[in-house]
């Protein structure tokens, strides 16, 4: 099959499914409705079930169930949907069940608007719900990207028995890209023998549950997950770098936001200021190896995103102290220019000050 | 020719840009051109979002009124009322994809029938469920039912966004004509990029080809 030009709420759901995603349990919202509609026409044509729940509560409940018996399963929401999911996301993690949980951010606080945002960062990596929990977060920037990201996301899920979330601004939902499904990687993942299917009297019985009544047991439980969490964080750190080699000053973004960067740091560069760009796929884990690598020789960071300050966090807990951390960002749904970006470039660098220093 | 021309198609199927460069051709023609916003379908993306150059080439907009322009409700702009009986108006209809956007068109049903307009079914072959003669047949009979008027000439939009070739026009144009066959009705023109007029150059022909700018330009792209 060749290039389609897909929506990328459709890419989503078309990955999913070629991923081997049977069941979906959602309820519409904007911006992400489409993949909602796309999972109801395709989900019947591969032998899968699609269900429209009566609330995100709802949907989220039944794709613990779903999950619980093994098959690959998801939902997707928009930011005041995905935020009554995290209930039952702190339950999949309780209980250990894979699935994935798609987020497709609008503006808020509230319920704001349908415009583009990435002001949900908090909510996914610093754990939305209850107790002491990470989820794996992968952030695409591309349409084709959605499409590898997908399919990672249904086996990182598997592989940990973890929910996992996929993010992307409203614009990266509703936007056209050429697409290609190529042949999906397949990786080793463990057999799935604590699915409840029923017994069969072969072996011992199988609850799936986040209750722990006792206190030893339930701190055990824990450790057991915060191990897990160090696991995960060992082995799926996702992160792009772009002209970071000879960078003074290193810009941080992720998803859309991350191409508007790559144009300002064109523009910044023909203006003679070395700029680069780290760019997380992973929000959780956070990338922090190309922080350590350069924060001892650039000048500073600058993390340019759709809200009023949220990664940076991060950012400076990579940098910790080493370098200067600065901040550019829009909220409320406004996506960034190129131009304010360069502007924002050029005031931490320095402007006319800086070409004088390089007129010599 | 008519008066009225009502732009329907497959979801994504890239009416919204059509429907631009349509308005700003026309209004090189007639002094009043006006481009009606019906679509209830797309949060973002539509001609209302390129309001700013209607109002220099001094085209009417008809959408809903701009507090209510990212509502996220299914409104539509009573204004249409005045534009359809006036008949020294040039109307241009952009409605929603598939027979969910099709569904704002019906209501006109009474408005327009004797005004004759001309229904148009964009085609983009690249796009899910309309790369088969199958998909586009059952596409367009459901728009009909919806729209509530029957399709009058069929455009052929095949395209891949900014990858896409010559292959994938003409492909896309080799299912409409079949579908112009099947259904008997005329495919109209292909509608290509400016980006590729060199290459299309042979083409255009042996086959009335509209070149088109893209309006809905993303915040990365020039």
């Amino acid at each position: 099959m060749g290039k389609v030009l897909m929506k990328g709420n459709e890419v989503i759901a078309e990955a999913a499914v070629q991923a081997g995603c049977k069941y979906f349990f959602g309820y519409p919202i904007t911006p992400q409705s489409e993949l909602v509609a796309y999972m109801a026409r395709r989900l019947p044509e591969v032998g899968g079930l699609f269900l429209q729940a009566e609330s995100e509560i709802a949907a989220i409940n039944m794709v613990y169930g779903a999950a619980g018996t093994g098959v690959r399963v998801m939902t997707s929401s928009s930011s005041p949907g995905f935020s009554l999911k995290q209930e039952g996301i702190s339950y999949l993690v309780g209980s250990e069940l894979p699935a994935v949980v798609v987020n497709i951010v609008r503006g808020g606080p509230g319920l704001g608007n349908i415009q583009p945002a990435q002001s949900d960062y908090f909510q996914v990596t610093k754990g939305g719900g209850h107790g002491d929990y990470n989820i794996p977060v992968l952030a695409p920037a591309s349409l084709q990207e959605i499409v590898e990201l997908t399919n990672e996301a249904f086996d990182i899920a598997d592989r940990y028995r973890t929910p996992v979330i996929l993010m992307g601004d409203g614009m990266l939902g509703q936007m056209m890209e050429p697409v290609e499904f190529g042949e999906r990687t397949h990786s080793e993942l463990p057999e799935k023998n604590w699915a409840t299917t029923g017994t069969r009297g072969d072996g011992p019985r199988r609850i799936i549950t986040s209750l722990e009544l006792n206190a030893q047991s339930l701190e055990t439980r824990n450790a057991a997950l915060q191990k897990k969490f160090a696991r995960i964080k060992e082995n799926e750190v996702r992160y792009e770098t772009y002209q970071t080699d000879d960078a003074d000053y290193i810009m941080v973004a992720f998803g859309t936001v991350a191409r508007i960067t790559m144009n300002a740091i064109s523009k910044a560069r023909q203006e003679g200021i070395k700029v680069g760009l780290i760019r997380p796929i992973s929000l959780w884990p956070f990338p922090e190896k190309p922080f350590l690598e350069t924060r001892d020789v650039v000048k500073g960071y600058i993390s340019v995103e759709m809200s009023a300050g949220q990664m940076v966090e991060d950012v400076r807990l990579a940098v910790n102290g080493h370098a200067e951390v600065d901040f550019y960002g829009r909220t409320g749904g406004v996506v960034p220019t190129q131009e304010e970006i360069y502007q924002k470039i050029l005031s931490v660098a320095g402007g006319s000050r800086y070409e004088h220093e390089n007129s010599f | 020719m008519n008066r009225i021309t009502i732009l329907t198609g497959h979801f994504g199927s890239g009416k919204t840009e059509i429907a631009i460069n349509m308005a700003l051709n026309e209004k090189k023609i007639h002094n009043k051109t006006a481009i009606n916003d019906l679509d209830i379908i797309n949060p973002y993306f539509r001609s209302r979002d390129v309001s700013n150059l209607f109002e220099l080439q001094d085209i009417e907009l008809i959408a809903p009124a701009n507090r209510l322009a990212t509502s996220d409700l299914p409104i539509v702009s009573g204004e249409i009322y005045r534009v359809l009986h006036d008949h020294r108006y040039r109307v241009i209809i952009d409605a929603g994809g598939d027979k969910d956007g099709a569904m704002a068109l019906g209501q006109y049903y009474h408005e327009w029938k004797h005004l004759e307009p001309e229904l148009l079914f964009v085609l983009n072959a690249n796009r899910p469920y309309v790369s088969t003669l199958e998909g586009a047949r059952y596409c367009i009979e459901e728009i009909e039912k919806a729209a509530r008027l029957k399709v009058t000439g069929i455009i052929n939009n095949s395209n891949i966004g900014n990858e896409t070739g010559m292959a994938d026009i003409l492909s896309g144009y080799e299912l409409c004509s079949k579908l112009s066959k099947m259904l008997s009705i005329p495919l109209l023109y292909t509608t290509i990029s400016v980006d590729l007029k060199n290459e299309a150059n042979s083409f255009a022909k042996s086959h009335q080809v509209r070149f088109i700018k893209r309006y809905m330009k993303l915040p990365w792209e020039g």
